[in-house]
Parts: C-alpha cells; sequence; structure tokens
C-alpha cells in the first residue's frame, strides 16, 4: 500500500456535501431523473446552497417549460459548480437539460430526517419547493479517490458515502419517474442514490 | 494525498466539521480559554450540532461558578463526541473543566462569514448564555490525513480540512474571554491554536480494535 502524505500539497477547490439521487425505469435504459445537493462551506465563490433537478435531462428546455430547474442562494457559486464540475460528471455529460436547466433563487432550505435511515433535503423558491429523499440507508464509508479516479478526471476527491436503496425527487409535488439502480462506482456496487458528506475537491499540486 | 484504495476500509465514527478555539495570555503559559465547535452529518447517535465551551479550563466546576459547559441539540451525540473523542484530546481530556461540564439545550446556531474571506463567526447560543467563535486573518484551505499515531485519539485516520486563523476570539455574552492563539504544529504543518477544519471524518483503522 502507498504511504499516506498528511498534508495534500493540492489546491482545495470546494469542500461541502454533495448528495445525489439519479433514476432509471430500467436497469438498462436512460437515466430520466437526475439530481443533485449542494451545501459548500468552502469555495472560490464563497458558502452556498444548491440543488440541482433534470427532471428531464435530455429535454433542452428549463422550468417552467420542462422541469429542469437549479435552485441557488448563490448564483456565482452555482455557475461554478455547473462548469467546472458537473458538466464533467460521466452521468450528466451531454445532457441538454443541464444547459437549459433554469437558476433560481433559494429563498429557504431545510434539513429533514436522520442519515441513518431516512434523511431529506428541501429547497424552495419562493412557492416552488424542491425535495430529495432518501430512504433506507446503509453503512456509511469513506471514499479516497485520484485524479484519475475522479468524476472529473482531474482532481482528487474526498467524501463520506452512505448508500440508500430507494430515493424520490419532487419539484413542485410532483414526484419524478424511475427508481435507483446499482451501478459499479470505486469497484464496488453501488446504488445510484447516495450521501456524500463532507467532500472536498482538490486540484493535485503535481 | 490520496492513495489509490478507494474505499478506505475503516469504520467512519462521525464526519461533519469541528473548528476550534485555544487562548493563552502568554506563549508559555497555561491555556486561558478553549473552545471546540461540532457540526455533525453523521454519528453513530445522529447529527446536530454542539458548542463545548471552557470558559475556565483550570476550574473544576460548571455554571454559575464557570462557563464550562456542552450546549447542544443533540446530547447523546455530544456525549459520545466527548467520551470517545474530546476526553482523548490531551488539552481538552485532562483539563480540570472537563469533567464539570453539564450539557445544555441549544437554543440558536448561525454562521456568517467567508472562511475564504476575512472573518468567518459560528454563534451558539443556550438560555442565558451566547457564544460567538470568531476567527479572522484566516489562512489558505489544506487538505489533510492523519494517520493514527499522529490523531487525537491514536485509534482514527483523521481525514480534514483545515483553514488556520492567525487572530481569533471567544466572545461570552458579548464578553471576549482573555488570551490569543499561539503557533502550533500539525502533523508537520506549522499553523496555530486557531483553525477550521470542514469535513472533517474520523475512521477507525481496522488493525485497530
Amino acid at each position: 500500500m502507498a504511504e499516506r502524505v498528511p498534508i495534500n500539497p493540492g489546491r482545495v477547490e470546494w469542500s461541502g456535501d454533495n448528495p445525489g439521487i439519479y433514476l432509471k425505469h430500467a436497469a438498462d435504459g436512460p437515466f430520466v431523473t437526475l439530481s443533485l445537493f449542494f451545501r459548500v462551506v468552502l469555495s472560490p465563490h464563497g458558502r452556498g446552497t444548491a440543488m440541482l433537478i433534470l427532471g428531464a435531462p435530455e429535454d433542452a428546455r428549463g422550468w417552467p417549460h420542462a422541469p429542469n430547474a437549479f435552485i441557488t442562494d448563490n448564483q456565482q457559486l452555482g455557475r461554478y459548480l455547473i462548469d467546472a464540475f458537473v458538466v464533467n460528471m460521466p452521468t450528466f455529460r451531454g445532457k441538454a437539460g443541464l444547459t437549459a436547466a433554469t437558476f433560481l433563487p433559494l429563498t429557504a432550505a431545510s434539513t429533514l430526517g436522520d442519515p441513518r435511515s431516512r434523511y431529506t433535503e428541501r429547497v424552495q423558491s419562493h412557492d416552488l419547493v424542491a425535495e430529495m429523499t432518501w430512504d433506507e440507508l446503509g453503512v456509511p464509508f469513506a471514499v479516497e479517490v485520484n485524479a484519475d479516479q475522479s468524476a472529473t478526471g482531474t482532481h482528487e476527491m474526498y467524501s463520506v458515502f452512505v448508500e440508500a436503496k430507494a430515493a424520490s425527487v419532487t419539484l413542485a409535488g410532483a414526484r419524478f419517474g424511475g427508481q435507483v439502480v446499482n451501478r459499479q462506482l470505486f469497484g464496488r456496487t453501488i446504488s445510484t442514490a447516495f450521501l456524500a458528506f463532507s467532500e472536498t475537491w482538490v486540484k493535485p499540486g503535481r | 494525498m490520496p492513495i489509490g484504495i478507494p474505499i478506505n476500509p475503516g469504520r467512519i465514527d462521525w464526519s461533519g466539521e469541528n473548528p476550534g478555539i485555544m487562548l493563552k495570555e502568554r506563549a508559555d503559559g497555561p491555556w486561558s480559554a478553549l473552545a471546540l465547535f461540532f457540526r455533525i452529518a453523521w454519528s453513530p447517535e445522529g447529527r446536530g450540532s454542539a458548542l463545548m465551551l471552557y470558559e475556565r479550563p483550570d476550574a473544576p466546576a460548571g455554571p454559575p461558578a464557570a462557563n464550562n459547559l456542552v450546549i447542544t441539540d443533540n446530547e447523546p451525540m455530544a456525549r459520545y463526541l466527548m467520551r470517545n473523542f474530546v476526553g482523548k484530546f490531551g488539552v481538552f481530556g485532562e483539563a480540570p473543566a472537563f469533567r464539570a461540564m453539564p450539557y445544555v439545550p441549544l437554543t440558536h446556531a448561525a454562521t456568517h462569514g467567508d472562511p475564504r474571506g476575512h472573518r468567518y463567526v459560528e454563534t451558539v447560543s443556550c438560555a442565558g448564555v451566547t457564544v460567538e467563535l470568531v476567527w479572522e486573518d484566516l489562512g489558505p484551505p489544506t487538505a489533510i490525513e492523519i494517520p493514527p499515531p499522529l490523531s487525537g485519539t491514536g485509534e482514527h485516520t483523521m481525514f480534514s480540512l483545515l483553514v488556520e486563523a492567525r487572530r481569533a476570539a471567544i466572545i461570552v455574552n458579548g464578553r471576549p474571554l482573555p488570551g490569543a492563539p499561539v503557533p502550533r504544529e500539525q502533523a508537520g504543518l506549522k499553523t496555530t491554536t486557531a483553525f477550521l477544519y470542514f469535513a472533517e471524518s474520523w475512521i477507525r483503522a481496522p488493525f485497530v480494535t
């Protein structure tokens, strides 16, 4: 095993929580719902909270014409997260709905439940309510990936994952279709609904 | 930096934030005031916040004699942290104040400022006591991975994101406690006793029983 270096020489890009839910109708079909939540405690653009919901990932329209929305209390941070990170993630790469998602101001946010069993992140943009709920949560485990293993392909990433066997996403009271499926990630079979706490993205220093 | 084992085989004991301030009135003197704040995203006792304050570290007493106390919205979680972690953190566990602290309900908590800016503040209140932890003159963020021999418990690998502060204050009901941060070293990194720790996870090394 390689030796651990206590002080990472890389440049910290951002840090916070970054859970997600990706749903399919069939295990061998396309994703029909993609959603990510961000609670960022440190970034080049300050702190902030954001929820990305693509209820129609292949539709090049945003809310209210299609259920594709990005609700955030820090628009500059949101743009940075989308342009520098999310567009590079394999699950989101090339999705027309991501480019078209309407940026909306976050007016309220709350965390409900317990990360050991059932957990919900809820955000509001005025009267519009969006919720992500993770259910049947498992045992947490730590991941630490090199640049060639990470979702962007250029960052090292640390996180604590908690896998959910069931999950749901709602926008304006409507629950999106699809269900959690399994995928191969980090050499393990992991569901497509996960809590991700204490996540830090680092640009390698050498 | 990551060592190429994507999934750490150790058991997560808790994950969250754990900033602190340790003050002295002179570099070679005793600690004049200590505070640790926990914002826990996951623990065996659930999530929550807890502030541990030693207004007088040398006093084996709680309020009203001294504001040595734990303010929390999840007492089982706070007791878990104190028993299994803070009690093993040399300075904190050995202080006479440690065994005298009552646990009191948190009534308010708020975060202000920017850890990449000039100033960052955590404010926590309980009935009759409001504590402000203020970090200023902040340094760049550094990702750290502390192996068991160098971690506070000696039993865990600890991942965290350190932002040091060169100035800091513990303010209780509007009154700054005496002292200032002093230099310290962590895993060879020269830093101070006023620190923000974000994205912190304590992982029990699989070979430790």
